[in-house]
């Protein structure tokens, strides 16, 4: 199982089972924390030590147990008897036997495998656990960095809101304005903090998001994360390839697909042991009173008239093809899944690179143009704060975007049941929150 | 060229017989209009003996009495007119007709060094070239549209024939693009008119379409004068960094002009000392009268467009309130030497792209506001708190592509803190041609300089 989240994640994971390799996985978890924390740096946590996803790993003892048990005989029966004389010139009888069933021994190959089969199911389907919660961990990791930024924009509408309240009242000392105007700014400037209050909000409870996947408490919640959201990819796969993918490698998919063979294997026992009756061989000895030892072998045939396991061999049909209806159900969900997510994904995409190529650039030249305006004194401050305060919403925009494509993406690699294959995927942090309003670029600070 | 030659019952030798029947009984019988008429006639005749073999000369229409004199001509009929910053409608003379042509058309017109725009004018320049005829002058006017909307030219307070009146839809079709009209009339009266389309009137008169149409009387009027200025007066919409006038624009106009420049881009009106000066202003603004005040000098208003003013009716005066379709004309001695200052005294009008939404500064104690704003805005800069005399020099901030400051035009002591409709009446004593003499300098004593300490203290002032 850590294996396929290995290959698919290209993350480590670990059952913890109590043994000392499990400090030595703390002290891991510590240096992963201990500098800032990247997407996959936060998955490889939450691989680690996601306390639900451990949990499931258990499940996996339990099925591994049921394997062992399927290899195992059925015990052999022992029976004994002894007869007691009621009158005196009788005397003691005994009678031991011992006897293992004996259809054991011819279906216990086929036993192994379905519960080999089961164990597999359940390894792929805990698997799939690990990688949903891989893309969960992504997600709010993006959720995460995404909310940093745009509280540092928020910080920046309100730091515009503040300017114009403080010029307003300026002007209301000098004599210029009203009440009226004054009240007016200094709502506005209280709106923007308040909106900054739910923002910084969303921040700790992204955090906190990102702490439950991670399974982190105490001095570890303090990690910091100040990679910034990666721009888009520059290239996408194509949609054949993404469906094939899913039906291919999708973990889940493989876990029907090996839960249904295993309910034929099942079928198959039962189909093929349905004419057998309970047989059970034995040794039997027997002493009668004054008699000879006696011994030999016995055998008890069931004799299957009545019961021929019609309803459970018609039981296991029902599952079985119960089992086929949720493989297609499940193919056909995930590649329609598949399209959609990419449908969306494409489209988050399409709106980044417009944002990115068209809106930014003229939202930039807005603010460039009004800061000439003013400098012609054709606008005031008011005017050109709210170039600059609509400058700084775009790039909220954009960042949101971004955020949901990252989030589209993560959906996807968890509906194709692997990383995706990257584009030439930019490495560097994108100057994304960087408006550059004015001719002298050097007052930039909205880079925390 | 589609030359159209329509609606020639009017083109035919159009004359004052054909007024005479309208100052019927029904009309005072001495009309100004008739009055004229005669006099014209009257001249008529005198020319024609006076100076018989030039008259013999031009094939007069069989049947018709030669109506009009002819041509007069530049320094033999009259003194030109100087049109600062401007030019004149050149014209020839066919059989004694003073034969013109306008062309309409889009015109790219400079209003001020740095502030460019595409107008609509005459002749490649806006305004349309001055217009200078001689009473009893035949005029005729081919009129070119290279516009993409249609046009007529309406010879505003010219007295003519009501189908000469270029009103569009009512005095004749309007003039389509590619076609040209023929205009012909005799002039009958002296005086400042103005000419401008007639046709969307708003559209086409806030692009630029019109001009000054200057009439000298045969006969000297008055004191003959040394120097005789025409100025038009125009207001317009250019947004800063836009390159066309808006004519949508009802009130808040921010490029004041004279002759379709706004200071510092004006020409001075240069004059010798002791000379005496005419200038006459029209006014085609869309919305605006211009109250022009001229420094220096009292000058006394001689004619309005409607004629001359009786010297008796005339009064000293420094301000000139020249209303929305009007001509005024102003005469003056300009005895005292220097820089004089001649504007519109409507302050906003002394503006270049003013922004008028602009929050009052006034007074504001920007101290810290700067160090708050430029983290968003790094090259902000309060402005604005003691006024708007500062941005005369703000030309290091980058400002829109194509715009002119609000004002600042450099003086001799520092930046003039006016633009728009304003500009310089230089008196010299000596003057060297025609072009600007440069900067007076007052004699000792004849300026205003900073007072000194022991000046104060001698007659009592504490500061």
């Amino acid at each position: 199982m850590a294996a396929l989240v290995e290959e698919r994640t290209g993350l480590k994971t670990r059952w913890n089972q109590g043994t000392p390799e499990d400090a030595q996985v703390q002290q891991h978890l510590d240096a992963l924390l201990g500098s800032d924390l990247t997407s996959d740096r936060a998955v490889e946590v939450a691989l680690l030590n996601n306390p639900s996803l451990q949990g499931t790993y258990e499940e996996l003892g339990v099925s591994q147990a049921d394997m062992v048990q399927a290899g195992l005989l059925t015990n052999p029966s022992f029976s004994g008897s002894v007869g007691f004389p009621l009158s005196s010139e009788g005397v003691t009888e005994s009678e031991f036997s011992i006897v293992q069933g004996f259809v054991d021994l011819f279906t216990l190959p086929l036993r192994k495998r379905v519960a080999k089969e089961q164990f597999i199911a359940d390894t792929l389907r805990v698997a799939h656990e690990a990688l949903a919660t891989t893309a969960e961990v992504r997600q709010t990791f993006t959720e995460v960095q995404a909310r940093q930024q745009l509280v540092a924009l928020r910080r920046e509408v309100v730091q515009a809101a503040d300017a114009a309240a403080d010029l307003s009242a300026r002007q209301r000392a000098a004599g210029n304005v009203t009440e009226l105007a004054l009240a007016t700014e200094q709502a506005s400037l209280e709106q923007a903090r308040l909106e900054l209050a739910q923002d910084e909000l969303a921040l700790f409870e992204a955090r906190e998001h990102l702490n439950r996947l991670m399974g982190l408490f105490g001095a570890r919640v303090q990690w910091t994360l100040v990679e910034k959201l990666p721009e888009v990819p520059t290239i996408e796969s194509s949609l054949e390839h993404l469906e094939t993918l899913a039906i291919r490698q999708r973990l889940d998919i493989d876990a029907a697909r090996k839960q249904a063979s295993l309910l034929w294997n099942a079928l198959e026992l039962a189909r093929s042991t349905r004419f057998f009756g309970r047989v059970e061989v034995g040794v039997h000895t027997h002493r009668d009173a004054n008699g000879p030892r006696l011994f030999g072998p016995t055998l008890s045939l069931e004799l299957p008239i009545f019961d021929q396991r019609q309803a459970l061999i018609a039981k296991l049909e029902a599952q079985y093809r119960q089992g086929e209806d949720r493989l297609t159900e499940l193919s056909v969900n995930a590649r329609s899944e598949v399209r959609a997510t990419r449908a969306r994904l494409m489209t988050l995409r399409n709106m980044a690179e417009r944002y990115q190529k068209v809106v930014l650039p003229l939202r930039t030249t807005i603010v460039d143009e009004s800061q000439r305006q003013y400098n012609a004194m054709q606008i005031g401050l008011p005017a050109l704060l709210l170039a600059r305060r609509e400058q700084v919403e775009a790039w909220r925009a954009y960042l949101e975007t971004v955020r949901d494509y990252w989030m589209a993406r993560a959906d996807l690699e968890r509906l194709v049941g692997g990383r995706l294959p990257t584009g030439p995927l930019p490495t560097g942090t994108p100057e994304a929150p960087t408006p550059t309003p004015s001719p002298e670029p050097t007052h930039e600070h909205h880079d925390h | 060229m589609n030359t159209t030659t329509t609606d020639d019952p009017q083109g035919a030798p159009e004359d004052t017989r054909s007024e005479e029947p309208r100052t019927g009984p029904d009309v005072p019988a001495l009309t100004r209009r008739s009055l004229l008429a005669r006099t014209g006639a009257t001249l008529a005749t005198g020319a024609l003996l006076m100076h018989g073999r030039d008259a013999r000369a031009q094939p007069a229409a069989p049947g018709a009495k030669q109506a009009h004199l002819p041509p007069g001509r530049e320094g033999r009929d009259y003194r030109p007119v100087v049109v600062p910053n401007g030019a004149k409608l050149p014209w020839r003379d066919v059989g004694g007709v003073k034969v013109f042509h306008l062309v309409a058309q889009e015109v790219e017109h400079e209003f001020a060094p740095g502030l460019k725009a595409t107008c609509w004018g005459y002749n490649g320049h806006v305004h349309g070239p001055t217009i200078e005829v001689v009473e009893g002058d035949r005029v005729r006017f081919y009129v070119t549209n290279k516009l993409p909307a249609h046009t007529t030219v309406h010879w505003h307070g010219v007295l003519l024939p009501s189908g000469m009146d270029g009103v569009g839809g009512l005095n004749q079709k309007a003039i389509a693009p590619g076609e040209t009209y023929r205009y012909e009339f005799t002039v009958r009266q002296s005086g400042t008119c103005m000419y401008h389309s007639h046709h969307d009137e708003m559209t086409q008169m806030a692009l630029g379409m019109v001009g000054m149409f200057i009439i000298h009387p045969r006969k000297p009027v008055g004191p003959r004068v040394d120097r005789d200025f025409a100025i038009m007066l125009h207001e317009w919409r250019i947004d800063p960094g836009a390159r066309r006038p808006d004519p949508n624009e009802m009130t808040d106009f921010n490029i004041l002009t004279m002759n379709a420049k706004a200071f510092p881009g004006t020409a001075p009106l240069v004059v010798r000392q002791g000379e005496r000066v005419r200038i006459r202003f029209g006014n085609l603004s869309a919305m605006d009268h211009h109250p022009i005040h001229l420094h220096g000098f009292q000058f006394r208003i001689t004619e309005t467009d409607g004629g001359r003013i009786p010297d008796n009716a005339q009064w000293p005066e420094t301000t000139v309130l020249v209303p929305t379709g009007s001509t005024r004309t102003i005469e003056f001695v300009a005895d005292e030497p220097g820089d004089w200052a001649m504007h519109c005294h409507m302050t906003h009008h002394v503006m270049n792209q003013m922004g008028h939404d602009l929050p009052n500064m006034i007074g504001v104690k920007p101290d810290g506001l700067d160090a708050k704003v430029r983290p968003l805005l790094p090259g902000y800069m309060t402005m604005g708190q003691t006024g708007m005399g500062d941005m005369g020099g703000m030309h290091h901030m980058p400002v829109p592509a194509n715009s002119i400051p609000m004002v600042g035009g450099k003086g001799p002591y520092d930046d003039i803190t006016m633009g728009g409709m304003f500009t310089l009446l230089k008196v010299r004593a000596k003057l060297d041609g025609e072009g600007d003499p440069g900067w007076y300098t007052p004699p000792p004593g004849t300026q205003a300089q900073l007072a000194q300490a022991d000046e104060l203290r001698r007659d009592g002032i504490d500061v």
